[in-house]
């Protein structure tokens, strides 16, 4: 059988460039980086250079990207070159090489990229792996995102065979077209794609790992010495950053949306700037956190949501003597975020979103994605206006529910930097179930 | 193949949304491109930058811009804040060395409040005083951070050394005395001398009707002056060019930034599609590009091989009479000499033995990269912008198409050789640069001797 296939929406204007992708579903795996880096050109019909000369002929460009819970790639061409770009696709995600030379060179870019991370000054994609490796403790979303380095050496060429055997199957797949004919799609995808015979053999029954996010809470802590991060000659101040999360819900669920509305009207971002009026400068991290608080360097909110669980957070940083003042800080806004939303406020957050979706969907890559993983994991697409509407039927009462839900959830932190002042985890969980978010009175005889 | 697409490529390129241009009585020009989206981007593009600075005000322009939107006569910081924040806009500006521009990005309903803010940031910002002084700190500390954006640095450093002596070495920023002593008076007659009705477009782009934008614009900017006080319209002095380098050596810092550029073509010069051409042969790369050895750019697959460097990418900024054409990579202190060597090697080649198959593949990535790049309705209308300022009306993607369609081989090693082949080149670099190559010694790479 073959996958399912998507509806590819014709754009007004301008239909060019074409794009086509596969999506295959995981979330289970920590290989995923190598696999990235790999199968973007190397397949088994094609050798290197064809490919490239293929795809120059139609000015095109690919790639391949992963996230926590799916991988796509993706190949932008001029329309006439549709049939080429399917059969590409075919090759490159059915039938890889995978040479030994290809593996080596990859485990080189994925140390590199490693390496990169833990060198940059900017904390946030290194907190964001520690907030879901405390969230959902050893499982599927809690799994490190990026090879962890111990593991990339073990990668070989049959590591990558059983991963792709279990999880690249039809059904978990979806073809996906932005600016061309459906019929014209279909036809493609039949012609390359049905019944083609991966490489590495449709045998046995896969060892598909099918467990559902288990959201545990609990706390990750990274104790690094942040007082020489910058990479050029102005140096950055010393800086602690902590990131607390609570539960909130998938996104298939209908509490998504009220979900979406909070984390616009918490907002934040960095004490320096907003980056200008319509950046969220009157959000709540802004007008009740930073212009308070100006030792605070930055106070952002996030909401990461999957298929079965999702985590709301909110990340701070300041210098490591204020670390317990900026926890507290945290724990009393979640509190707050229980109170009444203002009607103003309520309505700016709503406006704000739906025009951030509205922005972002002017985009013909983002249309893409969002084409993609809506039928990969609903079947079905959810149009902007619909998105709309169900954002303006948003209620103050409605805020308030998922926030007393989430509420109720463990919490998870992750901490990074200099943490002789910060909280324990108990005190935490002790603030977020307190009435007005304090943490606990500590005695010290020493101060 | 007939029917692959509802539309083919050619087809969508005659069948693009027209931009459609209009001028107001004092000069002022209005141009939109109706694309169908619920949202739009509506701003305003002004020929004004650092350009048309002296040594004495340079970084008005930059500190302007910080003023912008703290207030305006008839609505104060807060008022116009939450205006925007509450229409769900964006707003935003930019500053660059010929070009200053203010637009918003907002649902298109929101168009007529759009444009009328915009009037106001732009004709009446109330520059208050107390707020001057405390956007003198702001843009000192921005000053700060961005020493710390080598590629920034270096590429500053190069337009410094390149058209040293001349208005277009100063930097945007402009440098930090600048912002410690700038007065409001200052301010003030920046914006009398330059922000006039004939050097300013209004242009719009996503869900807009012409005829209403149109009207928009006569109710609101029909205003902006199009006299200079004491008749004194401001001429540009010629920008030259000298073959010259600057190194800024700091063996603390981990990378070295490096640039190397020739004069290039003006913006309106036709020399310019060859050279886009030339530069897509180049290409770029990164040291995340999972291509490897794979990786269609000659140099690129130099770079995986022989670990050259981390990054590089060929540029061409033009300006309105002049340009820099050029190769920007960041490299470990052990492969400077290297890289420079190839990239040299690179240009060398451009202008003597490039072939039928670089070109077809330089035209595919140039044609792929300049319709993939006008996505949404921010980077269409920045175009629409740019091009009636540099051009006189906007370039459709059609044109683009035949121009590029018509470069040859012969054109690209003819050109490239009128621009590069033994002429004197402008390098910047910052970082561990002791390995960089004496100044003569790149110099000489500029020619062979085989020919």
């Amino acid at each position: 059988g073959y996958p399912n296939i998507s509806l590819s929406t014709p754009l007004p204007g301008i239909p060019k460039p074409l794009f086509a992708s596969v999506d295959g579903q995981e979330k289970y795996e920590t290989k995923i980086t190598t696999l990235e880096n790999e199968l973007d050109k190397k397949n088994l019909h094609f050798l290197k250079d064809e490919i490239l000369l293929t795809l120059e002929k139609h000015g095109g460009i690919c790639d391949c990207q992963t996230s926590r819970d799916t991988t796509m790639y993706a190949v932008s061409a001029e329309v006439k070159g549709l049939d080429t770009v399917v059969s590409l696709l075919s090759d490159a995600v059915l039938q890889p090489r995978l040479l030994d030379e290809e593996l080596e060179m990859t485990r080189m870019a994925v140390r590199f990229e490693l390496e990169d991370l833990n060198m940059r000054p900017d904390p946030e994609p290194l907190l964001t792996e520690m907030i879901h490796a405390a969230a959902y403790r050893g499982n599927t979303v809690g799994l490190p995102r990026f090879c962890p380095a111990e593991n990339v050496d073990k990668i070989d060429k049959n590591v990558l065979h059983s991963y792709l055997r279990n999880y690249y199957r039809p059904e978990r797949m979806v073809l996906a077209g932005v600016g061309i004919e459906h019929e014209q799609l279909v036809e493609s995808a039949r012609k390359y794609l049905l019944d083609v015979k991966p490489v590495w053999g449709t045998s046995s029954a896969p060892n598909v790992d099918l467990s559902v996010a288990q959201y545990t809470g609990g706390i990750v802590k990274m104790e690094k010495d942040m007082s020489d991060v910058s990479l050029g000659p102005t140096p950055i101040p010393e800086l602690t950053h902590i990131m607390i999360g609570l539960e909130s819900c998938s996104y298939l669920e209908d509490d998504f949306i009220p979900f979406a509305v909070l984390n616009m009207m918490m907002g934040g971002g960095g004490s320096f700037s907003a980056g200008g009026p319509g950046k969220g400068m009157f959000t709540r991290l802004y007008l009740n956190v930073l212009n308070r608080h100006h030792w605070m360097y930055n106070a952002t909110s996030y909401h990461h949501s999957y298929e079965d669980s999702g985590l709301l957070c909110i990340h701070a940083s300041a210098d490591p003597r204020q670390v317990r003042e900026m926890v507290e800080i945290i724990t009393r806004e979640f509190i707050q975020m229980g109170g009444s939303a203002g009607e103003m406020e309520l309505e700016r957050a709503k406006t704000q979103l739906k025009s951030m979706l509205m922005m972002n969907l002017e985009s013909r890559p983002v249309i893409f994605e969002d084409v993609g993983r809506q039928v990969l994991s609903t079947g079905k697409r959810k149009l902007p206006h619909e998105l709309c509407h169900l954002i303006s039927s948003v209620t103050a009462g409605d805020i308030k529910r998922v926030t007393t839900k989430m509420l109720r959830s463990k919490p998870a932190v992750a901490a990074l930097g200099d943490l002789m002042e910060l909280p324990s985890y108990e005190h935490i969980q002790a603030a977020l179930s307190s009435k007005d978010g304090r943490l606990p009175r500590t005695y010290r005889l020493f101060r | 193949m007939i029917g692959m697409a509802s539309v083919s490529y050619a087809q969508s390129l005659l069948g693009a949304p027209e931009t459609r241009l209009t001028t107001l009585d004092n000069g002022l020009r209005v141009a939109s491109e109706e694309t169908g989206h619920a949202t739009c981007t509506v701003g305003l593009w002004i020929s004004a930058g650092s350009r048309y600075e002296s040594e004495k005000n340079n970084g008005a322009g930059f500190f302007l811009e910080h003023m912008a939107f703290k207030g305006t006569k008839k609505h104060p910081q807060t008022a116009l804040e939450q205006q925007v924040e509450s229409m769900g806009a964006h707003l935003s500006a930019y500053t660059s060395r010929e070009h200053t521009a203010y637009y918003m990005k907002t649902l298109t309903k929101d168009l007529p409040k759009a444009v009328e803010l915009l009037s106001e940031v732009v004709q009446s910002c109330s520059l208050n005083e107390a707020e001057i002084e405390q956007q003198r700190s702001v843009v000192l500390r921005e000053l700060e951070e961005v020493e710390s954006n080598l590629q920034e640095v270096c590429l500053d450093l190069l337009h410094a050394t390149a058209f040293q002596g001349t208005a277009l070495g100063h930097s945007v920023l402009g440098p930090s005395s600048s912002a410690r002593n700038l007065t409001r008076q200052d301010l003030v007659d920046y914006v009398n001398s330059h922000y006039k009705a004939p050097r300013m477009v209004l242009a719009a782009a996503g869900g807009v009707s012409h005829d209403e934008l149109v009207g928009l614009a006569k109710s609101h900017f029909s205003g902006v002056s199009f006299e200079y006080e004491g008749d004194a319209v401001p001429v540009l002095s010629p920008c030259r060019f000298t073959g010259s380098e600057i190194r800024m050596r700091d063996d603390a810092l981990p990378l070295a930034h490096i640039a190397i550029a020739v004069e290039g073509a003006s913006a309106a010069s036709p020399d310019i599609v060859p050279l886009m051409v030339a530069n897509a042969i180049i290409g770029s790369y990164d040291l995340t590009y999972g291509g490897g050895k794979h990786l269609s750019s000659r140099l690129a697959r130099l770079a995986v091989e022989d670990n050259l460097c981390h990054s590089f990418q060929a540029f061409h900024s033009s300006y309105s009479d002049t340009g820099l054409l050029g190769i920007y990579f960041v490299a470990d202190k052990n492969n400077i000499d290297d890289m420079m060597h190839w990239s040299q090697n690179a240009w060398m080649n451009l202008c003597t033995t490039v072939t039928e198959s670089d070109v077809a593949r330089g035209r595919n990535a140039l044609k792929a990269s300049l319709v993939g790049q006008l996505n949404g309705t921010t980077p269409i209308c920045d175009d629409i912008g740019r091009h009636i300022l540099n051009y006189g009306r906007r370039i459709p993607l059609a044109e683009w198409d035949a121009r590029i369609d018509a470069v040859t081989p012969k054109m690209v090693r003819d050109i490239c050789s009128k621009y590069i082949y033994d002429k004197c080149p402008a390098v910047a670099a910052v970082g561990p640069v002791e390995q960089l190559p004496d100044y003569n010694r790149m110099r000489s790479a500029m020619y062979w001797l085989r020919f």
